[in-house]
């Protein structure tokens, strides 16, 4: 027992740990973002892990031909933005289903990156290394004893990542688009008698989800490693899911889920190496459990019940 | 008796170019620059030589292995199941197909069971290992050194066995101290799990970190290059050696199952390599000529199967004295007097032999 408390001990002092718990957070938060923008407007959207795929892949496949990182970045956002368009297009025109077509998102996610290896890198499994966006040091805040290790230095994309926190809280509750975005997912009609665009609005929701996982797969792959695997982004679409949830369809509640995960995660990883715990390496794996067992204890006992948008998920018909 | 003989060698040209070999990948498949890929690279060097033909078949999940397999058992004479993963799938599939012939790679057959038509290859892993965990003992400047493994199946642990044995050889012999951390990824395919668990470990200390995790293995190869550049504000080959001996200090990364030096140079200090592809090689050869043997072979050291890489980048900053070391440790394996450990109970009771080098 007092072994775990020293290895619990000397992982929260470790500056480098929460260093860690924001790298794993960041791609878990541009999806969740993601996904409040798009279900606050009433647009389920459950094809960030296959959007997120995508952006990995098409970040990695620019800066390919480019050999630049940032261009490799940024070019994700429009890419996103055109593949989510056909979720906007299925549910909103055509109040279609959108489970299913979330669904089919993510399949065709799948099969267009594994598709896509063979004919542009020549083989498939795994791209080669690509180069990837460097890290900057924040001078002054890196100087900071502990909270400079801690932050002061990390991929650009981690901070822009918190930035657009911020914007998405601004965007949604300080200015007349943010609540008309609200009112469409809560009572389109009502929004609707009052003149609001519904679909205009619908679509500006889910294109933007587009645009954020696009972004958070890019980090995962010119932001972390450099180099694209089929399906590398390994379920944290859902994860990001999950944490929209846990965080009330709320950008800021989005931020910390993320965050209880990532740092979930970063524990289990750093727990699992310490030195401090003389586990037999058979026990290991129960390590990698840690993220799902705190998922499982927060959503069913320290948060209360969160409210979806009311018209989450429910196509809007507009009477004649 | 021209006819006859026309006939003789149409039949002999069509069963010599009819010649067909399919590998099914595992999950990993390939690019995974690892046990696929060497595979791969051994059947195309087959192909070249004999002039045969070769095609590959993808696995995504694991719930394709059989029906992969048994589409390559259909129109193929030799069928490679690679990878441990594919152990009982191979198995059923080849009882079903008694004229394909099968090779296993990483895969061992049912105890007490033979089949005639199924060739499975595994590797002295731990042989290999034994050599990088000794190399980065003697490299370590913190005294701490990781590893980083996928899914604990038995390849992946006998790498961690050898590893472990191998510092555990080195404190013994220098009096020194070196720890070892360990954790798994749970996964082969998550470049970014594997540079979160590699970084968890360089944040506790470590220096230098062996991975056998497939292509989670990118990650920790990544997770070395940004430490190691975060000291040399640069990501050069040349950079990185004059820092480490300036300074005496960087980090590094092991990689595994193929070469993987070149994929950051200077920031990956040795790979520890199993011959696949010479596993694979000989297989086809075998099917091609007509001496294929069902059976089981476990390659090692002796059978050049696994060995250390080259070191062709970082070979100028390891002391002569340790890569002299690593040749004689390699010869005591080759003659058997050196014993390293394949199980877990065989590494809590490996003692380590008095070794005296001859230098």
């Amino acid at each position: 027992m007092m072994r775990v408390l020293l290895a619990l001990w000397d992982t929260f002092t470790n500056p480098l740990f929460y260093k860690l718990t924001l790298t794993a957070t960041t791609p878990l938060l541009f999806a969740a973002l993601g996904g409040v923008f798009s279900e606050i407007t009433g647009v389920v959207n459950i094809a960030l892990e296959g959007i997120m795929l995508l952006g990995a892949f098409f970040s990695v496949v620019v800066t390919y031909y480019t050999g630049n990182v940032w261009l490799g970045f940024l070019s994700v956002i429009p890419i996103g933005v055109g593949f989510v368009w056909f979720h906007a297009w299925a549910s909103i025109k055509w109040r279609g289903n959108q489970v299913v077509s979330g669904s089919a998102l993510i399949l065709i996610a799948q099969g267009l990156t594994g598709f896509l290896m063979e004919p542009i890198f020549g083989q498939p499994g795994q791209t080669p290394y690509v180069g990837r966006i460097p890290e900057v040091t924040v001078p002054g805040l890196s100087k900071i004893p502990f909270l400079g290790e801690a932050i002061g230095t990390q991929s650009p994309i981690v901070y822009l990542a918190f930035a657009l926190v911020l914007f998405a809280w601004v965007l949604i509750y300080k200015t007349p688009l943010g609540l008309r975005m609200r009112a469409v997912g809560e009572n389109p009609e009502a929004a609707d008698t009052l003149g609001v665009n519904v679909f205009a609005i619908r679509y500006f929701g889910v294109l933007m989800s587009g645009a954020l996982a696009a972004m958070g797969g890019a980090f995962l792959s010119i932001g972390e490693v450099g180099n694209f695997r089929e399906l590398m982004t390994g379920g944290r679409g859902f994860i990001a899911l999950a944490a929209m949830i846990l965080g009330n369809w709320n950008p800021i509640g989005a931020l910390l889920a993320c965050l209880l995960f990532g740092m979930s995660e970063a524990l289990a990883n750093q727990l699992q190496s310490s030195p401090l715990l003389h586990v037999p390496a058979t026990a290991k794996p129960l390590f990698n459990l840690f993220p799902f067992i705190v998922t499982l204890v927060v959503v069913a006992g320290l948060v209360g019940k969160t409210r979806p948008p009311a018209a989450d998920g429910i196509p809007y018909e507009k009477e004649e | 008796m021209r006819r006859l003989s026309i006939a003789l060698v149409l039949l002999v040209s069509v069963l010599l170019m009819g010649f067909k070999v399919v590998m099914v990948t595992d999950v990993g498949g390939l690019g995974d620059k690892s046990f696929n890929d060497g595979t791969w690279a051994g059947i195309q060097r087959a192909v070249k030589e004999l002039n045969i033909e070769a095609k590959v078949i993808q696995s995504y999940e694991q719930s394709d292995y059989i029906p992969n397999l048994s589409k390559a058992a259909e129109e193929a004479d030799l069928v490679f199941a690679v990878g441990f993963m594919m152990t009982d799938a191979l198995f059923r599939v080849a009882r079903q197909y008694p004229k394909t012939l099968f090779v296993g790679i990483d895969i061992t057959p049912p105890k007490g069971q033979t089949f005639p038509n199924v060739l499975t290859f595994t590797f002295k892993e731990q042989e290999c290992a034994f050599l990088v965990g000794y190399l980065a003992a003697a490299m370590t400047k913190t005294g701490t050194v990781g590893f980083v493994g996928g899914i604990p199946i038995p390849p992946v642990e006998r790498f961690r066995y050898g590893f472990e044995a191998g510092v555990k050889t080195y404190n013994t012999l220098y009096r020194k101290n070196v720890k070892v951390l360990r954790g798994y990824t749970q996964d082969f395919e998550d470049p970014k799990k594997g540079k979160d668990l590699a970084m968890s470990q360089f944040n506790q200390g470590a220096d230098i970190v062996f991975h056998a995790s497939g292509a989670c293995g990118n990650g920790v190869i990544e997770a070395a290059r940004e430490r190691f550049s975060a000291l040399t504000k640069s990501s050069n080959l040349v950079d990185f050696i004059n820092y480490y001996l300036e300074n005496n200090r960087g980090f590094f990364a092991i990689g595994v199952d193929m070469d993987q030096d070149y994929m950051a140079p200077g920031a990956v200090l040795a790979s520890a390599m199993k011959r696949v592809d010479t596993a694979s090689y000989l297989a086809v050869t075998w099917a091609y000529e007509g001496t294929f043997k069902g059976g089981h072979m476990v390659l090692g050291i002796a059978e050049a199967g696994v060995g250390i890489s080259p070191m062709k980048y970082t070979k100028g900053i390891v002391p002569n004295r340790v890569i002299a070391e690593l040749v004689y440790l390699e010869k005591l394996m080759k003659e058997g007097t050196l014993k390293v450990p394949e199980t877990q109970e065989e590494l809590d009771a490996f003692k380590v032999p008095t070794i005296r080098f001859p230098f």
